[in-house]
């Protein structure tokens, strides 16, 4: 069954990335490896260094794969307390954020997959309906969008997409996972994952044409 | 000129967006795709996407959690009811 298999799902070893990448996901945080250490030794002011560190990243992408911020909460606190049940276990064969993160993301689906919702199951999460779906653009000529999208209106947009699209455009384009990744914490083939991206981008699109069309008319 | 590009040329517009999710994810140069060269709606569309893709990378993680949720953690630590983290946490290194 799909949702067990999530359930049990290690993340294996790593992947190779672009320098970059590796960089942009994983900055290096002063203090944090002997934060890392002492609170494998059972420090709690070291687990509270750590929180401090890392509770910005995993609030924003809780927030931005849920929309909601009581539930992003919750699965802060309960990211957290997985950390800390869970700290020894790391040996710092990949960089602590990414491990951190893999584990944020992990309880977030598994938080998705128990609320049961029908658009959150695995078909539907990567299926959304196809009402719901981006359309072709042929012969709309209209105004582009480049230059013009601010960090704000462009995260709204992001909170209004189905949430597979939501999912696979966060994990990909904002927080940096590759396809293979993401098709392995989804469940999902590697295809489907693109073609989720695409369709999310398009609707995106949609989304902030719509919303500059309604300030250009007000 | 190829057979590929004698394609490209004759693409319409719904071929063409069809062929987009690949184009994207082959990271080819899409300023070279001939249908772009004579079709401005396809081009913005393209321009668009990348834009998006863009500025989604560089959102930054800006938003906190309340103090609270600092509260509820250290609770549970005391407690000593933080969740069996076997189910979600990523596996042993």
């Amino acid at each position: 069954m799909a949702v067990e298999r999530f359930v049990l799902m290690n993340p294996g070893p790593s992947q190779p990335r672009p320098a970059n990448q590796h960089l942009r996901r994983n900055p290096p945080i002063a203090g944090e490896q002997e934060a890392i250490q002492r609170a494998q030794n059972g420090d709690s002011r070291a687990f509270e260094t750590l929180y401090s560190m890392h509770k910005r990243r995993v609030y924003s992408l809780c927030l931005r794969m849920l929309g909601n911020v009581a539930e992003a909460e919750d699965l802060t606190q309960e990211a957290f307390l997985q950390l800390y049940r869970k700290i020894g276990t790391f040996r710092g064969d990949s960089a602590f954020s990414t491990w951190l993160h893999r584990l944020a993301v992990n309880v977030v689906l598994m938080h998705l997959r128990r609320k049961g919702l029908p658009q959150v199951s695995l078909e539907e999460t990567l299926e959304p309906a196809q009402d719901d779906g981006p359309r072709k653009d042929i012969g709309a000529r209209d105004l582009t969008l480049s230059g013009s999208i601010d960090r704000v209106t462009l995260e709204r947009a992001i909170e209004n997409l189905p949430p597979g699209y939501r999912l696979v455009f966060v994990l990909h384009d904002v927080e940096g996972y590759e396809h293979n990744e993401i098709a392995e914490m989804l469940d999902c083939s590697i295809g489907n994952s693109k073609s989720q991206l695409h369709k999310a981008r398009m609707k995106l699109r949609d989304l902030l044409r719509t919303g500059q069309r309604k300030e250009q008319i007000a | 000129m190829s057979v590929l590009r004698a394609m490209d040329k004759i693409m319409t517009c719904a071929e063409f967006q069809e062929k987009l999710p690949e184009l994207f994810e082959s990271q080819a140069d899409l300023g070279a795709q001939e249908h772009l060269k004579g079709c401005e709606n396809c081009a913005a569309l393209v321009r668009d996407l990348e834009y998006i893709a863009s500025q989604a990378r560089l959102l930054l993680p800006i938003h906190d959690p309340s103090p609270a949720v600092w509260d509820h953690i250290q609770k549970a630590i005391r407690e000593g009811d933080a969740p069996d983290a076997k189910s979600a946490a990523p596996g042993r290194e």
